[in-house]
């Protein structure tokens, strides 16, 4: 664990969290294409 | 003040609850051999089915509600710092609850109670099993009263003051808890009860599967709650971190809990009871509810990110490598939030209106939701445990190293038996079928993955023995110096200074669930009342 100074330290606690966003829209963007998948690839071709 | 006396009763409940865990854990093994039809000396409908009746029972009744209680006994006297309300109540609770799991273990390790654990008629088992279920709720029913009324004395004796978050989430369970098992109650008394004693002739199955509609999803979330709160208020201080927001928790555990209810028909998408309109009203409740979940991976997450940023992690994933995966709490998360990744997906396809043709009542649906219960919310308890018992037994945990690999084996069992679970749905398998008496081009196909879901359950019956075995080595080691530890809470970024009344108190949420209560299931319930329905003849005991 590196240790950080407490300018970093605060800058850290008032960031945004990117990654977060990022991982989120990824896993819903990631959702809605399988979703679409099962429905068009799936589920309508069994009529 | 958390006295000896409620660490006794904690781990009471604990024990009972994972004491269920471990034989319902032997006995899945059991159903999925059986069903392959693989050694054919297993093959018996009769022990099959006594054997899932009394799977369910154990983990989605027995573990569960014990844990809750077990759980939120001791996270009252720990945020709230006052000793548990009418301890003597608390303990009359759990032995009314652990006499009515005796009472219906009896019909059910007799075969006499095989209905599969849900409640829907006319299949209909020993009145002792519904007798005994009965007891098992109501003494959960003492847990929520004790729950609601320190968080009630807490707030008025400060007045003002913000109610730990743990202590808010636990509860709105209780409330969440009584107004789901008010369904099945109801179901219970007015109907099974005197159906399986024989003082009526004939049952509305409509009327008892809305009635248990009513409790059937919700329940779910009772389960889920400890687990979301673990990840709110365990979690971020054992990744080294803060709590993200303590407000957006808070919204999560609300929407939970008045959301969870009013959603019920997506269980009844095929039945002919309910008109279309009703469906459609809860299938679109059922898709609100899965905003919590998503605000609860949204803060759950980011809380990590920033422990891991602290941990001097960079870039835009740097921070999930710094993040301490050796810790048992941290690592459970990762893995629950995995799973909820693919269980919630499953849920979709089967809130999903049309789509529920496909999957509806196919080993999908089974697949479902063993990754999220067994997956998501029990590694959760796995987790809680580990950080509890230490706490509880006042001895260290016998071996991290075997929980981490406990873990790691859950996740990776859990996987291999949910993956092809799912995929047995789509190619056709229906749910609760105890064996195939025909032999085709359709059935051969489902042997591969019938083949891995054995393996499946052989990797998790093992990881369930370890974690009995570390539980059971740290409680009995004669030789470990005493711990003095208390719980640690996350403390959010900002501390929360002032909350505006809807987030810390109950009383306006629990009249906004009447009402949506009242919108969802009123008519459907009513329409019995003043239609002529037919009753159907018992089928069962």
């Amino acid at each position: 664990m590196q240790s950080i100074s407490e300018e970093e330290r605060q800058q850290i606690l008032e960031s945004s969290p990117v990654g977060t966003f990022a991982l989120m829209s990824a896993v819903i963007g990631g959702m809605v294409v399988a979703w679409l998948f099962l429905y068009y690839g799936v589920f309508l071709p069994r009529g | 003040m958390t006295t000896a006396a409620t660490k006794k009763l904690a781990l009471s409940h604990l024990w009972v609850a994972f004491a269920a865990f471990i034989v319902a854990c032997f006995m899945g093994e059991y159903q999925v051999l059986e069903r392959s039809g693989f050694i054919s000396a297993l093959d018996s409908a009769p022990v099959y089915f006594a054997s899932v009746s009394t799977h369910g029972v154990l983990m989605a009744f027995v573990l569960t509600t014990f844990f809750i209680m077990g759980f939120g006994y001791y996270i009252a006297t720990t945020t709230l710092k006052q000793p548990l309300w009418n301890l003597p109540l608390a303990w009359g609770g759990f032995w009314l609850a652990l006499f009515g799991v005796v009472l219906a273990a009896v019909p059910l390790l007799t075969g006499k109670a095989s209905v599969l654990y849900t409640f829907y008629p006319p299949i209909v088992a020993h009145a002792a099993f519904y007798i005994g279920a009965t007891l098992l709720v109501v003494g959960s029913w003492v847990w929520c009263a004790i729950m609601l009324v320190m968080f009630s004395q807490w707030k008025k004796a400060n007045p003002g003051q913000t109610v730990p978050l743990a202590m808010f989430a636990t509860a709105a369970n209780a409330m969440l808890w009584l107004w789901t098992s008010a369904g099945v109650a109801l179901e219970v008394l007015f109907q099974l009860i005197p159906l399986s004693l024989g003082w009526i002739d004939t049952i509305d199955p409509g009327l008892a599967r809305t009635l248990f509609a009513w409790t059937l999803h919700p329940i779910v979330y009772f389960w889920l709650i400890p687990a979301y709160t673990a990840f709110y208020v365990f979690v971020p201080k054992q990744a080294g971190g803060y709590l993200f927001s303590d407000e957006m928790a808070r919204i999560a555990f609300i929407v939970l809990a008045v959301f969870a209810l009013p959603i019920g028909f997506h269980h009844l998408y095929m039945d002919p009871e309910q008109a279309k309109g009703w469906k459609l009203l809860h299938g679109i409740g059922t898709f609100v509810v899965a905003l919590p979940t998503l605000v609860t991976g949204f803060t759950v997450i980011a809380s990590l990110e920033i422990a891991g940023r602290l941990r001097g992690g960079k870039g835009l994933f740097g921070w999930i490598g710094t993040l301490p995966w050796t810790n048992t709490m941290v690592l459970s998360v990762i893995l629950a939030l995995l799973m909820l990744i693919f269980g919630g997906f499953g849920g979709i396809v089967n809130a999903s209106y049309a789509m529920n043709a496909m999957i509806h009542n196919t080993a999908w649906v089974p697949g479902h939701f063993h990754l999220i219960f067994g997956g998501t919310t029990i590694i959760m308890y796995f987790a809680i445990a580990y950080y509890l018992w230490p706490i509880l037994s006042g001895k260290p945990l016998y071996s991290n190293e075997m929980a981490l690999t406990q873990l790691w084996l859950w996740f990776i069992g859990m996987v291999i038996l949910t993956t092809p679970w799912h995929v047995l749905g789509l190619l056709g398998q229906p749910r609760r079928i105890s064996s195939v008496v025909y032999n085709n081009l359709l059935t051969l196909a489902w042997k591969p993955y019938e083949l891995a879901m054995i393996f499946g359950g052989l990797v998790l019956l093992g990881s369930a023995c370890l974690f009995i075995y570390n539980l059971v080595k740290t409680q009995l080691n004669p030789t470990a110096e005493a711990l003095t530890e208390e719980l640690e809470f996350a403390e959010p970024i900002h501390a929360v200074t002032a909350l505006p009344e809807y987030l810390n108190s109950l009383t306006l949420w629990n009249k906004v669930i009447a009402v949506l209560m009242v919108i969802s299931f009123g008519y459907p319930i009513l329409q019995f009342f003043i239609m002529k329905t037919f009753g159907s003849s018992a089928w069962g005991y």
